[in-house]
């Protein structure tokens, strides 16, 4: 990656944020604009995180691509270097970005069956894109910071008008529990700022800062639960289920799919990246709430009857891994952990997709009102069953090659860890194929008749997301490629 | 084409799977004749990598033959430290499977177009079908633990579409669901044995970690756990106990279907994987005994439920499982050759045996023997060759499983103790018994349902072929033991040796046995066939003689029923639990409870706020005069 694909990074959260604004001044009743546009600025984004992620490959420095635009330096407390626009990224964030790309493209097409303010929709759906991009590029603190609650906040407006089942109930919750990790994000901000005490906002300095050990030791869990509730870290996730139960599709797909990974990712940067011996105090911690949520997350799994909230528990299940293999603080689980970011990310998008498209017709989630689905609606059985697939570990699809290294990674650590995470994903299995035994096969009952098979963009989204479930699965190298070096070479306190 | 190009083998079927998978509506036929077309070439394809194995083995040590096939990297982190290299491995316990594997699956899909015909979902079958010999092909040639394992989760997937096959049958559903989960369960142990020896290792290679084992790189206690682990998986896989419960409800899955995969090919993948690591068993004799004792009584409990089934399929499920005990007997002693064997000839006459059933629901779509009887009249075919396999599973002389067994129970003898030996003997009479009952039952007596009888016909061309050449095989397969036999076919050291491993391995008859063994055999037949082929009535006299017994084999020793309590009531209990924490404990009085705490707080300080200037008046008044106080007294 050349300095001049810096431009490719800055345009990732340009591009959404441009195309807000266009939706701004597109009249609503313009329903061709504004899907026009949304098509077109949904393939931007997508294009634009593929290049980057062929575009990346790790060549001993820790960031690529990177660009500085200075804004204020040497004002009040604001040293040199002060606040920057700058952008930047490693194995990890690309990773993410390309993530967020795939998980968009699909997104944006199924939510062109809103149609209840269809424009602000997409409006706030945009917003939220470049805050998410935003943060995965972004170099600076305060940028950072910034973008990151710019991801947050149009969630609850999203979740409010466009949602359902309870959603004002979901919604509050959700926007409450976030502010509050916020709180906790900001003050530790603040902490490490007045402690850095050269007035930069630049993160690479943080990086080489090694903080005082005790500061650490403090403001480390302060970064860990505040980032750690976005991620759906337990206990921290009551939020996940409700939340993604009460969204709309899309916002389900973003949010399970991307913006718990934004959580973990804030954990890398923030916590890790910056606090080293803090993360290496704190890890036993992290594994310990790792695998209680990954057992926690799979159990309450068993007992859920509604489609969303099932993969809601799921998604508590999985981001449980995530934590479990940042708290090995060795370069396998590592690799799994993030690796798990990105597989669980479009995992989970896939299921709220389709969840969605059979809600938006029957209205009716409940596992055990419905059975031999897969006649009436194949297609969508089939996607749904790939995706439940690739989430509890099959070989050859994405989730397997993450959590074989997570496991592997939490053998390393602790033996017994490793052996409760393998029997999580028995555990998996036995409540996706409760939920495919009834929801799919059985006799077909004669009360969805009615019911049609997803529409051509979902499906389309949902090759998308298929497609690289099995990439990932069969063919892991283009990421590991990436993600090991950042790892080995830039993380302190990793080891192999 | 030679042992490098071996990768083609499983590459070919799962190409025409994704062919079939995407284009069966607008193919002819469904594309049954891509997938047969592709199984011939795999076919083919295997004996000529046997020939060049064959021209390249030079006899001798175990691993001094077989050779590592460098792929390619699948996963590489930190160069060597943690890196997945896919390879294919050749040796002759992988040449036997290739045959078996290919040989089998050619039949079957032939059958199939016959059996299947007219079935809706008829493209999708061949399909999986394609994907399931890939993937099984994948397993028996893969140098690498993960590799396998991926094969491993491939036919356990395969498998479980396919139990599933008539997904409308609620019954159908359920069987595939437990019998993914039972595997899954034995799964848990296989991944946490790989990393384990990954651990101890550093490698996935399976001939590193085989010859770290054996030069004691490893230590004796984490050895033996790991092998253990490895068995768990195995067990799983070949529906040893306790995790043998989801083979006879496997058979809800097409008849073909259960001779592939519930027979003769995925279910031996747990035989396979230990006679693999063979020399490792060899250097922790606790797991070795544990893989011995296993067998056995999933032998001796498998053939005894067998003995009360009316199923005609679950029958043969329930001897399947038994069989699958004699070779992992095989294998507790310490014999890969006697495993082996009993696998390869077990293969042909289980699955004659199953396409044979199949040809009966075929005929009658009845599959309970109450509603069978006298139907050798009606399908002469069907019976002969029937027949030919039940000789060959009763351990007959001259049919196959008479030579296979007869080793099984000769190295029982010399490696394990006498009471060992005794059960397993007594179970091979006990597989005579419930063979001649099953028979006797199908195809002699009076029709007990002159119905289906009436209407029974004959299987067409396409079922009726594979019939004859399984019967051929089951037959004559035992004879490729033989040393004269052998060397007729090309075999320099005698095909025993090649294909078994052990040097100096000579095939040799001991009379004792075997005169005991077929006298057993033959005792039982006579008894059974006497008892069974009398009055119709007569047959249910065994649930009167000892019902408490009878009702205990029935209920299939109250395992299954045991098993349903234990996740009822405590996996469900346990995930209510964590459902009602999670809701009171955590959403209610945390988060909840939290909101409710600050909002109550709200609720009665903003009386404090009353809007009247007195009383912000006096408040302000008090706190000076407080600050005033407190100012001036600390003066």
């Amino acid at each position: 990656m050349t300095e001049s694909d810096g431009y490719v990074l800055l345009a990732l959260f340009l591009v959404p944020l441009g195309s807000a604004l266009l939706l701004m001044l597109t009249p609503s009743r313009e329903r061709t604009a504004i899907i026009g546009l949304t098509a077109l600025a949904s393939l931007a984004m997508f294009v634009l995180s593929v290049y980057a992620f062929v575009r990346y490959s790790f060549v001993g420095e820790q960031f690529q691509g990177v660009l500085t635009f200075g804004w204020m330096q040497n004002v009040g407390l604001l040293g040199e270097h002060g606040l920057q626009l700058k952008v930047g990224v490693d194995g990890i964030a690309v990773s993410m970005v390309l993530l967020t790309g795939i998980v968009i493209l699909a997104g944006t097409w199924v939510s062109w069956k809103v149609t209840d303010r269809t424009k602000d929709f997409f409006i706030l759906l945009y917003v939220l894109v470049a805050g998410v991009y935003g943060t995965f590029v972004m170099l600076d603190l305060f940028f950072w910071f910034f973008l990151y609650e710019l991801a947050v906040l149009p969630m609850y407006l999203l979740i409010a008008v466009w949602g359902s089942t309870r959603k004002e109930y979901g919604a509050m919750k959700l926007m409450m529990m976030l502010v509050a990790g916020s709180i906790l994000i900001f003050t530790a901000i603040f902490a490490m700022f007045v402690e850095l005490g050269t007035g930069s906002f630049d993160m690479t300095e943080y990086f080489a800062a090694s903080f005082d050990p005790t500061f650490q030791k403090i403001f480390f869990p302060m970064v860990a639960v505040g980032c750690g509730t976005l991620g759906g870290l337990f206990p921290f996730h009551p939020w996940s289920p409700d939340g993604h139960a009460a969204a709309p599709t899309a916002v389900s797909m973003l949010h399970a799919g991307v913006l718990m990974k934004l959580g973990a990712f804030g954990v890398i940067r923030l916590g890790f990246q910056m606090m080293p011996e803090g993360g290496a105090f704190w890890a036993p911690a992290l594994i310990l709430l790792g695998i209680t949520a990954a057992l926690y997350g799979a159990i309450s799994a068993l007992r859920q009857t509604d489609l969303k909230l099932l993969t809601g528990f799921s998604s508590v299940s999985h981001m449980g891994y995530v934590f479990l293999g940042l708290g090995t603080l060795n370069v396998i689980g590592w690799n799994g952990a993030v690796l798990q970011m990105f597989a669980h990310g479009v995992m989970t998008a896939l299921f709220f997709l389709l969840i969605g498209g059979m809600y938006d017709q029957s209205h009716d989630r409940e596992i055990p009102n419905f059975s031999g689905m897969a006649r009436q609606m194949p297609v969508w059985a089939i996607f749904f069953v790939i995706a439940g697939l690739a989430s509890l570990g099959l070989p050859g699809l994405s989730g397997f090659v993450a959590e074989l290294h997570i496991f592997i990674g939490a053998f390393r650590a602790y033996p017994v860890v490793g052996g409760l995470a393998v029997l999580t994903a028995a555990i998996t299995a036995t409540y996706l194929l409760r939920m495919f035994s009834s929801v799919f096969f059985g006799e077909f009952s004669t009360r969805w008749s009615a019911l049609k098979e997803i529409t051509w963009p979902e499906r389309a989204g949902a090759t998308v997301l298929a497609g690289s479930i099995v990439v990932l699965g069969l063919w892991p190298s283009p990421w590991i490629d990436r993600i090991a070096p950042t790892i080995i070479h830039t993380i302190p306190g990793v080891t192999l | 084409m030679g042992m490098e190009q071996v990768w083609l083998l499983p590459a070919i079927p799962a190409g025409i799977f994704v062919v079939i998978a995407l284009f069966s509506r607008i193919l002819p036929r469904g594309g049954d004749w891509l997938a047969i077309l592709g199984l011939i070439t795999v076919t083919v394809l295997g004996v000529l990598v046997l020939i060049d194995f064959q021209g390249s083995f030079t006899g001798g040590h175990f691993d001094a033959h077989g050779n590592n096939v460098f792929a390619f990297d699948w996963i590489r982190v930190a160069d060597d430290f943690f890196a997945i290299e896919f390879s294919t491995f050749v040796d002759a316990i992988a040449v036997t499977m290739i045959v078996v594997v290919s040989i089998v699956a050619l039949m079957v899909m032939v059958y199939s177009v016959g059996y299947m015909h007219g079935e809706a979902r008829y493209g999708w079958y061949f399909a999986l079908l394609s994907f399931f010999t890939a993937a099984m092909l994948t397993l028996v040639v893969s140098g690498n633990m993960i590799l396998l394992y991926l094969a491993w989760e491939g036919v356990g997937l395969a498998s479980y579409l396919l139990i599933g096959f008539y997904w409308e049958r609620r019954t159908a559903a359920e069987a595939a669901k437990k019998a993914f989960i039972t595997t899954r369960i034995g799964d848990v142990g296989l991944l946490i044995g790989i990393i384990l020896l990954w651990r101890a290792t550093g490698s996935f290679d399976i001939q590193t970690i085989i010859e770290a084992a054996r030069a004691g790189a490893i230590g004796e206690t984490y050895l033996t756990v790991s092998m253990i682990l490895l068995f768990a998986g195995a067990a799983g896989k070949s529906a040893q106990f306790p995790l043998h419960v989801w083979l006879p409800d496997a058979m809800e899955g097409p008849t073909p279907v259960s001779a592939l995969i519930h027979a003769a090919t995925m279910v031996v993948a747990g035989v396979y994987l230990v006679a693999r690591f063979s020399p490792v068993y060899a250097e922790v004799l606790i797991a070795r005994d544990v893989v011995l004792y296993i067998g056995l009584l999933t032998a001796l409990m498998a053939a005894t439920m067998g003995l009360v089934e009316s199923d005609i399929k679950r029958v043969l499920a329930y001897s399947t499982v038994s069989q699958l005990g004699f070779m992992f007997v095989a294998l507790g002693v310490g014999s890969v050759t006697a495993a082996m064997f009993h696998l390869f000839t077990h293969a042909f006459f289980k699955s004659l045996l199953f396409l044979g059933s199949g040809s009966v629901i075929h005929a009658t779509e009845q599959q309970t023997v109450e509603q069978l009887g006298g139907l050798r009249r009606k399908l002469p075919l069907t019976a002969t060759t029937f027949t030919i396999g039940s000789l060959a599973l009763a351990g007959v002389p001259i049919f196959a499983g008479f030579f296979s067994k007869d080793e099984i129970l000769l190295e029982t003898l010399k490696g394990a103790p006498l009471a060992a030996y005794v059960a397993l003997a007594f179970t091979a009479a006990l597989t005579a018994l419930y063979t001649t009952r099953l028979v006797v039952l199908t195809f002699f007596g009076e029709p007990r349902n002159r119905h289906a009888h009436e209407h029974a016909h004959e299987a067409p061309t396409s079922m009726a072929g594979p019939l004859v050449l399984l019967a051929a095989l089951a037959t004559v397969a035992g004879f490729v033991a033989l040393d004269g036999v052998g060397k007729a076919l090309g075999f320099a050291g005698g095909f025993g040796e090649l294909v078994f491993l052990e040097e100096g391995h000579h095939f040799k008859l001991d009379p004792a046995v075997a005169f005991g063994a077929t006298a057993a055999s033959l005792v039982a037949i006579a008894l059974g066939w006497a008892y069974w082929s009398g009055a119709a009535e007569r047959a249910a006299r065994a649930r009167r003689w000892a019902p408490e017994l009878h009702a205990l084999l029935v209920n299939r020793y109250y395992l299954d029923n045991l098993y349903q309590a234990a996740i009822d009531r405590v996996v469900l209990g346990l995930a209510r639990v964590v459902a009602w924490f999670d809701k009171r404990i955590i959403n209610e009085t945390g988060v909840d409870g939290g909101a409710q705490t600050i909002g109550y707080f709200g609720l009665r300080l903003k009386f404090l706020q009353t809007g009247r200037i007195p009383n912000y008046a006096l408040a302000m008044a008090v706190g000076l005069a407080a600050i005033a106080l407190l100012a001036f007294g600390t003066q």
